[in-house]
């Protein structure tokens, strides 16, 4: 029941099953326990989301804070809603696993981009250092 | 009243167990609501001996086994009930195990329980058996997830003694996972229920297994690892002492531990280790933002950042002794009153929960104004003898009127009390909605109904089995969400919220243009919180005399550097002020660069001095066009000789322009220093007005009188003539010193000439005559105050007068002037 009929509150989300997107593109899964006026989130039985390809991985992490800034979405879990993904769930260390050899890909692209950028003398700055500007 | 402070005393049980069952209703009327018809007293001892007796029985294996619904364990219980003797009184019987313990001192702690392990498993049975309600929720646990099932049987324990873990403490791992709670209770209820009895076996097993922990914990085994959440529940099982007021939490503590069983009392656990954390920042609530130096503004109490605080409310204990009978099922989230009592017996709240929302004792119009404390009140006229169904109006007015805006004086308006959570029978409950745009409030009316079927119930069922629901209390949740009001007041709404204003005003257009045709309906106004624009400014201590002003500065008032007054001016004014700014910078130039070529030329004696043979002529060339600058610069205009009257006004309208004036004279050719000093006389009038500031006039003197000495006769009755000037204009002289001093030295000049020059041209025409006479009319008619006297008094005037003047007169104007044939 919100409290403040006609606005947008977590207030109402609060003992729910929550799914959030950080800003560092990790997935949490959790149930949120605690708000405060900066979308501050604390989180119970919180559980690590990691996504390769068709393939996920749950890793617990017991409880979280959030700062609020860092929350991208947040999204309540449906827990009646029939589960008909695709996504087939693997254990902890294929899914990290799965998730080095990404990484490391993404990065042997990205070399290979940079360097085919600087040959060109162009250079895109990296999106990590964006969020400075 | 509160009987069980008086456990620590060794006296006899047995007496204060009937004594009290006689006595006091109220405890008969929790057994009545929990335990239902026959809980009858009973004496622990007996039980006990009986329980041990069935210590070497064959153990678990039959009672635990019964995994059977703990419906079908009614019957059973309840053939249980007269048999095992095990029924006590349950709020006599929690003193009466707290007395068991007492041995060691017991402080009036729960949690250091220690024997009568058997009475504990006999009252958790009772609880489980004997209520409907409990027994539904249990085996509506059942399918559930085992680590909450096992817990909140466990939590229903948590007021129970755990008996089975002194002798077995080896026994029980570490941070037990869920799948070993199966395990332990095999061991450790030998004397158990008997087993038809054992309805909640696995539940009672599981607590028991729990108490097991809850021991070890207690007994300060290492802090558990926190393996899985269960783990960590069970951590924050508030086994920290609990600081507040020990009679208090003995009640909640005996409040029975059926309340506990109820989903109810389950959120309260974890709450309750949290406790501490809670009571220590209500010991020492760190003031984040204060300025504790003088003149910073008044410091709230509890700046924006700190949580709330949980209030004792003694109305709150009031009422859980004094519960209203209320049928126990109706399933509630939300705790009413402020937490701090986490371990509220589910009747207190139901009664708290019930009563207002049954009664509705408001007219619709009301709705749920009224805040915590409001209800907290009313609850407590109502407990305390109101007949049933007449509300406390004494109370109401009193509250609504005296009613502090819930969320502080900042809000504009109120907001409905929140906590009606998941109470799906409830009516619907009407928020403060008033700042809401009146098509908006419509819709949201219809969303809440639509919604208010069909969601309810499966949430509220999903969460009564979270044991970790309600971390957050209300009043936290409140606190969050009066921040989040406060950031929504508005001076100016348009400006704020211009989309949403815009939105519900094109909708009412659009509606109305609809309508139009039927019926023509006033236009609804639009109400939004408006907050009154008060200015906060602060202004910093000053004290009088200081330099400067105190550097105090804090977040609410940072420090001002620079004192910027603000001033409007109209244009006309503004121009005005202009043009004088401008002329007077004119002049402040003019005398600048005077006073530059001044100073070169006042250099040029030294320099020539020391100028070598070859660089003396054409330093003498500099000096004399320096010269004749400085003298053209005089002039009004270039092509015309004469000295500027107005130049010279002008320049000596400023102090450094007299200055320079009285620096430059001698410098100037006689000629042009002569008219300058006529300049001077002839405007004497006006410069003594100028220089009423700075008084600064006397400068002249020196300069002006050599000027003066230098002077032909007929210069000087010039001089005298200019110096009287129009009429009255000797008056004026007369007032000003310098004026004084300057007819003194034209007087004395001439006298000198006289004097020395029998034959001087003074005396040529009349004019000087006929001059000195008026002078001297004027200074005997001018009265003695307005005389001004003069920088000095040359010595010849006296001989000057006697010449013009006869005796009589002579005489006046020497007491006048004060001037003696002696003085020098």
């Amino acid at each position: 029941m919100n409290y403040v009929p006609g606005t947008a509150s977590l207030i109402d989300d609060i003992d729910k099953k929550h799914l959030v997107l950080l800003r560092d593109g990790r997935t949490l899964i959790g149930y949120l326990r605690s708000i405060d006026q900066f979308a501050n989130l604390v989180f119970h039985q919180t559980v690590e989301r990691i996504h390769v390809g068709k393939k996920f991985g749950d890793i617990p992490r017991g409880i979280f804070i959030v700062r609020g800034e860092n929350v991208v979405l947040l999204g309540e879990i449906d827990m009646e809603k029939p589960c008909d993904t695709v996504l087939q769930q693997v254990s902890i260390e294929e899914i990290l696993e799965e998730q080095r050899l990404q990484q490391q890909a993404k990065q042997e692209t990205d070399k290979v981009k940079m360097q085919a950028l600087k040959d060109r003398g162009l250079a895109i700055p990296k999106a990590d250092n964006l969020d400075e500007y | 009243m509160f009987r069980f402070q008086s456990l620590d005393e060794d006296c006899t049980l047995e007496e204060e167990d009937e004594g009290l069952v006689e006595e006091e209703d109220e405890i008969n009327q929790f057994n009545d609501d929990t335990f239902g018809a026959g809980a009858i007293d009973d004496d622990w001892q007996e039980e006990h001996k009986r329980l041990t007796g069935l210590d070497k029985g064959d153990g678990l294996g039959g009672g635990m086994g019964g995994e059977s619904d703990l419906g079908g364990a009614e019957d059973s219980s309840s053939t249980y009930l007269p048999s095992s003797a095990g029924h006590l009184p349950l709020p006599s019987s929690v003193p009466s195990l707290k007395f068991s313990l007492s041995s060691s001192g017991l402080p009036p702690d729960v949690e250091d329980r220690g024997g009568g392990g058997d009475l504990a498993e006999s009252l958790a049975r009772l609880i489980l058996e004997a209520d409907p309600a409990i027994a539904g929720v249990g085996a509506a646990e059942r399918p559930g997830p085992s680590p909450s099932s096992s817990r909140s049987s466990l939590s229903a324990l948590q007021g129970l003694d755990r008996p089975r873990v002194p002798p077995q403490p080896s026994s029980i791992p570490h941070p037990t996972q869920p799948h070993q709670h199966s395990h332990h209770p095999q061991h450790q209820l030998p004397p158990g229920p008997s087993a038809p009895g054992l309805p909640p076996g696995a539940a009672l097993s599981s607590m028991l297994s729990y108490q097991q922990q809850q021991h070890l914990l207690r007994r300060g085994t290492a802090p558990m690892a926190q393996m899985n959440s269960h783990s960590i529940w069970e951590n924050s099982m508030g086994f920290g002492p609990v600081s507040v007021s020990p009679g208090l939490i003995t009640h909640m503590e005996d409040s029975p531990l059926m309340s506990i069983i109820k989903e109810v009392g389950l959120p309260k656990q974890p709450p309750q280790g949290r406790n501490d954390g809670r009571d220590l920042s209500e010991r020492v609530p760190p003031p984040r933002s204060s300025s504790p130096v003088i003149g910073s503004p008044p410091v709230r109490a509890v700046p924006i950042g700190t949580p709330p605080k949980q209030p004792m409310s003694h109305a709150l204990n009031h009422q859980i002794h004094h519960p209203t009978a209320v049928h126990v099922r109706a399933p509630i989230q939300h705790r009413y009153p402020p937490p701090f009592p986490e371990r509220v017996s589910p009747n207190t709240l139901l009664n708290i929960a019930n009563s207002p929302l049954c009664r509705s004792p408001f007219p619709p119009g009301v709705g749920s104004v009224l805040s915590q404390i409001q209800r907290v009140q009313l609850l407590n006229s109502q407990v305390a003898g109101f007949p049933h169904g007449v509300p406390a109006p004494p109370l109401l007015p009193g509250c609504g009127g005296g009613f502090r805006p819930f969320f502080g004086p900042p809000l504009g308006h109120r907001i409905g009390p929140p906590p009606h959570g998941h109470l799906n029978h409830a009516p619907p409950i009407r928020h403060n909605t008033t700042h809401l745009h009146p098509q908006h409030r419509r819709m949201l009316t219809q969303r809440m109904q639509n919604r208010g079927g069909d969601r309810g119930r499966t949430g509220g069922d999903r969460r009564s089995r979270d044991p970790y629901s309600n971390l957050m209390t209300q009043k936290e949740k409140e606190w969050v969400t009066k921040i989040q009001m406060m950031q929504l007041q508005s001076t100016d709404p348009y400006l704020d919220d211009y989309y949403y204003q815009n939105y519900y005003e094109k909708m009412e257009k659009r509606q109305e243009r609809e309508r139009d045709s039927s019926k023509k309906e006033h236009a609804t106004k639009l109400i939004t919180p408006q907050v009154a624009k008060v200015e906060h400014t602060y202004r910093p201590v000053q004290f009088a005399g200081s330099l400067g002003k105190l550097t105090v500065s804090s977040v609410n008032n940072p420090r001002k550097m620079i004192d910027a007054v603000v001033t409007t001016r109209t244009d006309d004014e503004e121009k005005r002020e202009k043009q004088v700014w401008n002329k007077r910078r004119q002049i402040l130039y003019t005398v600048e660069k005077m006073y530059s070529m001044l100073l070169e030329v006042q250099d040029f004696e030294k320099r020539f001095v020391q100028a070598p043979e070859e660089d003396r002529e054409a330093l003498l060339e500099q000096h004399k066009s320096n010269t004749m600058q400085l003298c053209s610069s005089l002039r009004e205009k270039e092509w015309d000789d004469r000295v500027s009257d107005e130049q010279c006004v002008m320049i000596m309208s400023v102090r450094k322009g007299k200055r320079l004036i009285s620096r430059l004279l001698p410098f100037l050719p006689s000629p042009q220093a002569a008219a300058v000093v006529m300049a001077i006389s002839r405007n004497l009038p006006a410069l003594a007005k100028k220089d009423k500031q700075d008084q600064v006039l006397c400068w002249l003197v020196g300069p002006v009188s050599a000027v003066i000495q230098s002077l032909s006769s007929s210069a000087l009755t010039d001089l005298l003539q200019e110096l009287q000037g129009s009429e009255g204009q000797l008056a004026t002289v007369l007032h000003n010193k310098f004026g004084v001093t300057l007819l003194y030295l034209i007087l004395s000049e001439g006298e000198r000439m006289q004097s020395s020059d029998p034959n001087c041209q003074l005396m040529d025409d009349n004019r000087w005559t006929e001059l000195v006479f008026s002078v001297t009319r004027e200074l005997l008619s001018v009265p003695s105050s307005s005389l001004s006297p003069p920088l000095f008094t040359p010595p010849n005037l006296l001989s000057l007068f006697s010449r013009y003047v006869d005796r009589q007169r002579l005489e006046l104007l020497q007491d006048k002037l004060q001037i003696t044939s002696l003085s020098s």
